[in-house]
């Protein structure tokens, strides 16, 4: 394994346990293998999506066809106004979602990082995260009902509700870890010249917290990016986003492979790209700040 | 303003104000998750189907699905859980084995490692009902380049959406690749954080990895370890895009998890809408359940 790839450059080992017996090199062919095994599947999409005519049993599909670009202009060109109706919803959908979530988020993060409440913070932060845990279909079945009395059912503020109730702990999560670790200083010496406690927050520890904001903004609309469930129950025609689009890929015209890689990846790339911006987040993010990234 | 008492933390106490920070989010959550689940277990008492008026009829709906008294136990909910359980116990494990070795490989200060780390991750953040359809192509018995790869080494075809197993495993594989990056990243934090000292005076001792990461790394990342898989636990049961996408939860019913099958029940077809909030309520006990063990290993964390 480790002479596939002795042309490598190498560097002296530096930490203090890759001097052990497994050579340097062997760890950067099994590092390879583990980055091959994660993409060659995204890998093998984008070749797939770039042909319009499938070849059996090709292997290397590259070697096999001449590259086009038919599938993504049938995507985006003349027939491709579901598309951009679809990703039209979804961009919408996702920044309202991401917009409520992360104001209130913010609000309830500074709150949590700098005051005590008498239920106990500890319970609050729980209380909070406690509902990224319960099984979504648990509050999908009423949801149906209750949009439908309320008008809510394939609209915008429905979906955006939706989406920014599933996306608030991770708002308020990442803004209060951000909050808790700036200086308490800084919003005491405010406080004592005579600012007011939103005023405080406002010109304070909002402009300080701008990675944490930015970050928390990304994590937000990538997931409501991502939503599927509560959309295919609650906005299945006008406001259909774009994963419902790459669900109904095969009632199309039967399975065409070029065409459902071409809406998979465009389906994922905008929340792939979203979150290799704020990677020094996601930890934190994705176990609600149970260990530290 | 109000008056402040200032304390030893620095927070501050009989403040007004802090309530208005706190109470948009809270009262959104009591709106759309606390009342909703309220509203959930009204319904599991009623028969309720769409366009039929709703009857109260107690805890029938859950006698029916577990089999107590004169009822039949609910087969389907029972083969669906079993593949729920399956999915929680295996796709658990697999990502813990894997991602915590992805971490121990990157856990290594060599050029590239950082570059490809980013890589890593991006299975992650893609939406699963995608990967459900990149699935699809690449499991594709004809043509995909699984079976390709498998042919290739001598192994032989195999049918992943007509056999039980085989589709069962296709839906736990996806699934696996989309998460090991998930325990990959936290494994690899905990890793990060262990003091390189220790290593330094273990290798007086021995000189083999192996007894290295027995004695020194695994025991400093266990925390780590139990509190992702309690995480992995939950997600798992939640699992219901991948085999929509893939499988669409065949052959017959046997890739269907319980989720989906309370999706089926309530939000397709017949809409027995009373019938599926029971289902979703049993599975949000157990759902309560693991998650007072994650709170109660990381309270410390939000003090």
């Amino acid at each position: 394994m480790a002479a596939q790839n002795s042309s490598l450059p190498m560097t002296e080992p530096r930490s203090a346990f890759s001097r052990a017996s497994l050579s340097d090199r062997f760890i950067i062919a099994l590092a390879v293998i583990c980055t091959f095994i994660a993409f060659s599947p995204f890998g093998y999409a984008a070749l797939t999506s770039l042909k319009s005519e499938w070849k059996d049993g090709s292997i290397i599909p590259f070697l096999q066809f001449e590259p086009n670009l038919l599938n993504w202009q049938q995507e985006f060109g003349s027939g491709g106004a579901e598309t951009m109706k679809a990703l039209r919803n979804s961009t919408l959908i996702s920044l309202g979602a991401t917009l409520v979530a992360t104001t209130l988020g913010t609000l309830a993060g500074y709150g949590l990082a700098r005051f005590k409440y008498g239920i106990g913070n500890r319970n609050l932060v729980s209380w909070f995260l406690s509902q990224r845990f319960l099984p979504p279909v648990a509050t999908l079945i009423p949801f149906v009902l209750m949009f439908r009395d309320l008008k809510l059912l394939d609209t915008l503020p429905g979906m955006v509700i939706v989406n920014a109730t599933f996306t608030l702990p991770f708002a308020v999560l990442i803004m209060r870890d951000y909050f808790a670790d700036l200086p308490h200083e800084l919003r005491e010496a405010a406080l004592v010249d005579g600012a007011s406690e939103f005023t405080t927050f406002l010109r304070i520890a909002l402009p300080l917290a701008l990675p944490a904001l930015v970050a928390s903004t990304l994590i937000c609309f990538a997931f409501s990016w991502n939503e599927f469930l509560f959309a295919s129950v609650l906005a299945n025609r006008d406001w259909k986003p774009y994963p419902m689009l790459v669900a109904g890929s095969d009632t199309v015209r039967g399975i065409d492979f070029g065409f459902v890689t071409t809406r998979m990846l465009i389906a994922v790339i905008v929340p792939v790209t979203l979150s290799l911006m704020v990677q020094r987040f996601i930890v934190r993010g994705l176990t609600f700040g149970a260990v530290k990234g | 303003m109000t008056t402040k008492t200032k304390r030893s933390d620095g927070t501050l106490k009989n403040n007004r104000a802090k309530y208005l920070f706190l109470m948009p989010g809270v009262i959104w959550i009591l709106a759309f998750t606390l009342f909703p689940l309220i509203y959930s277990f009204g319904l599991s008492m009623t028969n309720y189907r769409l366009g039929r008026n709703p009857k109260y009829i107690g805890f029938e709906n859950y006698a029916e699905i577990l089999g107590i008294g004169d009822e039949k136990v609910d087969k389907k909910a029972v083969s669906t859980a079993s593949f729920s359980a399956f999915l929680f116990m295996a796709s658990t494990a697999t990502t813990l084995f894997f991602g915590t070795f992805v971490a121990w490989v990157f856990n290594h200060n060599l050029p590239f490692l950082r570059q490809m780390r980013a890589i890593i991750t991006m299975p992650l953040f893609a939406a699963p009902i995608a990967l459900g359809w990149l699935g699809v192509v690449l499991f594709n018995e004809q043509s995909g380049p699984i079976n390709n790869v498998l042919e290739g080494l001598g192994l032989g075809r195999v049918n992943w959406f007509i056999e039980p197993w085989p589709a069962r495993l296709a839906v736990m594989f996806t699934d696996v690749w989309q998460w090991t990056p998930f325990v990959f990243l936290i494994v690899l934090a905990a890793m990060q954080a262990v003091p390189d000292d220790l290593y330094e005076s273990a290798q007086l001792d021995t000189k083999s990895n192996w007894n290295l990461f027995r004695h020194i790394t695994f025991p400093m990342i266990a925390p780590a370890l139990g509190t992702v898989m309690l995480l992995r636990m939950v997600e798992s049961l939640k699992i219901i895009d991948i085999p929509y996408s893939l499988t669409r939860g065949g052959p017959g019913s046997v890739t269907q998890t319980y989720v989906f099958y309370a999706y089926e029940k309530g939000l397709i077809g017949s809409f027995q809408l009373g019938e599926a909030a029971a289902l979703a309520y049993l599975l949000v006990i157990v759902s309560i359940v693991v998650s007072s063990i994650y709170f109660y290993r990381v309270r410390e964390r939000f003090e």
